[in-house]
């Protein structure tokens, strides 16, 4: 132990004398988590990939979205998605298997990330209702960076993946390892240090577009 | 006038400061107060958030040793430091060993607090500040003025003229769109030549050995992940038992920062690049910094380390939003900074903070976690009158008040006086001018007193019943 460390348990324990053992900390914390649920904001009140839709599309979130039912569809709305943004048909493309797969004729796509990139399509891991937050994992096909450097931004969603509350997600991957990254992102990136006015695209994208991926069956 | 009246002083006689400051602030408070209204929940939430804080604290020693092995585990390496002055060298170490010649840091309010700038600099590490406001201030040459909004104090004229005067092409700088897009592609080359990226953390994460940063505008991802070394610092008391604990605390952290529910970019930094990775730091570097935390624990400050730094006191507060940051003279301004202060750099030094206070409980109403601000401001001054820092006239005429108060027929005696004297200083109902109430009337009027003693008003409204 670090003399740093060692002194710093020693003030501790000089001014906490009595430490309290391992299972009545566990049962202390068994009774704060009991209290979660009273606590979260009541308005995941249907399937959540609608209210997830309907979140990212409010003005706290202010991203654009839509849904296809099938993957095959997402090149054609990457291209309008281009079009409609005036943008050269010149993505940088995720590089997870599942976008490499689907018929990208008509764009040039690359695998990395310029540091001016102006659009990349991503895959997001999952999103949260209750926020309209998308969820990413780093992985060798899925780079943190991807989701920070481009100018716009367009990400795909399994319906699937969409959890109501912050915690349910939290709950999906109990036991297992996190990521080196694990990183929520809730609109486009956005500034308000001058004078408390709200202006897009600080750092990381100024245009994030949600694409809703597949629909529960009727 | 000592330093810190100088100070105020000079604050009250700036009306670009009083624009400034009116802008920001008011937008803030209203938009926590439409974020709180949509969230009825918020009063158990905001019970949870003070009890998970002090669960965490009051079991300090076993969070952080959790954290720590969790960490290790990871990847991580961990550095401990006691002092801010122990933690900047870990930190340039850490820094020389990797070569690095230029770092980027994201806004952390305990490298202030340690002043890790300084340490950067004065080791001939080029620092480059990367969030907004940090950049803003740091081309200034100024100290931040809010903990969340650190060049509050500018407006918007002021930022276009530094940016013409220290960008690249900065091209038109008339509206705050222009301004932000000079900054992206001013700072977009630095994010990517940096050698080491220094964040703080929000939240330290005990059961996994994460780090969790809170931003808008994703600088603390572009700061973290492009640079071959990451290095956190961070204050012990951040800790959080887990990701669902962390969930509550993001819930209250952010609408009471910004009144937003959850910023845009909210990450759980957790070791180093892993295999196969295209992308991350090759070391991870978290350093864990007492630098007064332990002795706030021992002096009766533990409810101020729940404080999660959302800077919603100092919005709230009529002080602050008077005066600014910069008139406190100290890291961390407003309510939750004239208890800190003190602590952090002894009562003798920054005993006027916790006067410049009026007491109303603004900042505990509105704090996330309940921290009785008002309460330990008051503790302070206390400490303050016992150990003689009171100055000399406050303390006569709290004597001279306190030999008449408990004396009634001389405190009648001085009513009336006081009663048939300040009407002959009044004009039109005000007085604007009396001997001795300088310090009220050099800002403000005082009302023409009216209708009498309020014991004599009293013994009349009896006799009418």
């Amino acid at each position: 132990m670090s003399n740093a460390k060692k002194a710093i348990f020693a003030a501790i324990r000089k001014a906490l004398p009595a430490p309290a053992s391992a299972p009545t900390i566990a049962a202390e914390l068994t009774q704060l988590r009991a209290r979660v649920t009273a606590t979260r904001p009541d308005r995941v009140s249907g399937p959540p990939d609608e209210v997830f839709l309907d979140r990212v599309q409010s003005p706290g979130v202010a991203a654009t979205a839509e849904r296809i039912i099938s993957w095959d569809e997402f090149p054609a709305v990457v291209m309008r998605y281009a079009e409609q943004h005036h943008l050269a048909p010149n993505i940088a493309l995720q590089p997870h298997p599942d976008l490499e797969a689907l018929n990208w004729g008509g764009c040039q796509t690359h695998d990395h990330i310029h540091t001016d990139e102006t659009l990349a399509v991503g895959l997001a891991l999952g999103g949260i209702a209750e926020t309209g937050t998308l969820i990413f994992h780093s992985s060798p096909q899925s780079p943190t960076l991807f989701a920070f450097l481009p100018l716009h931004h367009v990400v795909a969603v399994p319906y699937k993946n969409i959890w109501s509350w912050m915690e349910d997600y939290v709950a999906s991957f109990d036991g297992k390892s996190p990521p080196r990254n694990v990183n929520f992102v809730t609109g486009a990136s956005g500034t308000t240090d001058i004078e408390g006015a709200l202006v897009r695209g600080a750092h990381g994208p100024g245009w994030l577009h949600i694409v809703v991926v597949g629909a529960a069956a009727q | 006038m000592n330093a810190f009246q100088g100070r105020v002083t000079a604050a009250l006689a700036d009306a670009t400061l009083k624009i400034a400051i009116d802008r920001t602030t008011n937008t803030a408070r209203s938009k926590r107060t439409a974020a709180i209204a949509a969230w009825p929940e918020f009063a158990k939430a905001r019970e949870l958030g003070r009890d998970i804080k002090d669960h965490v604290i009051a079991n300090m020693e076993y969070y952080l040793n959790q954290f720590e092995t969790n960490a290790k585990k990871t990847g991580a390496k961990i550095h401990w430091a006691r002092t801010g002055q122990e933690a900047c060298e870990i930190v340039v170490g850490i820094c020389k060993a990797a070569n690095a010649k230029s770092v980027t840091r994201s806004k952390s309010m305990l490298g202030e607090e340690i002043g890790l700038p300084h340490a950067l600099e004065a080791a001939g590490i080029e620092r480059v500040e990367t969030d907004l406001a940090e950049h803003i201030i740091q081309l200034a040459g100024e100290a931040p003025s809010h903990i969340i909004w650190p060049a509050l104090h500018k407006t918007r004229e002021q930022v276009g003229e530094l940016f013409k005067a220290h960008h690249t092409d900065p091209g038109a700088l008339e509206t705050v769109e222009q301004m932000v897009n000079s900054a992206r592609r001013n700072l977009r080359e630095k994010f990517m030549a940096a050698d080491v990226g220094i964040s703080g953390a929000n939240f330290l994460i005990a059961d996994t050995g994460a780090i969790c940063t809170v931003t808008n505008e994703g600088n603390a991802e572009l700061t973290t992940t492009p640079p071959r070394v990451h290095i956190v610092t961070a204050g012990i008391e951040k800790l959080v038992p887990s990701m669902v604990e962390a969930m509550t605390m993001l819930r209250l952290l952010v609408r009471s920062a910004t009144g937003a529910e959850l910023t845009q970019y909210t990450t759980f930094h957790t070791g180093p690049k892993r295999a196969g990775d295209v992308d991350g730091p090759e070391e991870f570097h978290i350093v864990l910094v007492d630098a007064g935390r332990t002795t706030m624990l021992a002096e009766g400050l533990a409810e101020m380390l729940r404080c999660l730094r959302c800077g919603a006191c100092m919005n709230h507060c009529v002080v602050y939003r008077q005066i600014g940051g910069h008139a406190y003279g100290a890291t961390y301004p407003g309510p939750m900074g004239s208890v800190i202060t003190p602590s952090l750099d002894g009562l003798e030094k920054s005993q006027d903070l916790p006067r410049a206070c009026t007491l109303n409980g603004q900042c505990q109403e509105v704090c996330p976690v309940a921290i009785p601000l008002p309460k330990l401001i008051r503790g302070w001054r206390t400490k303050a009158w016992v150990q003689g820092y009171e100055p000399l006239h406050t303390a006569w005429a709290l004597r001279i008040w306190e030999f008449l108060a408990v004396r009634p027929v001389l405190y009648q005696l001085a009513s009336n006086m006081a009663l048939r004297i300040m009407p002959v200083f009044a004009k039109g109902g005000w007085i604007s001018k009396m001997p001795l109430a300088g310090g009220w009337t050099r800002y403000r009027d005082m009302p023409k007193p009216q209708g009498g003693t309020f014991l004599a008003q009293y013994k009349k409204h009896q006799a009418a019943k």
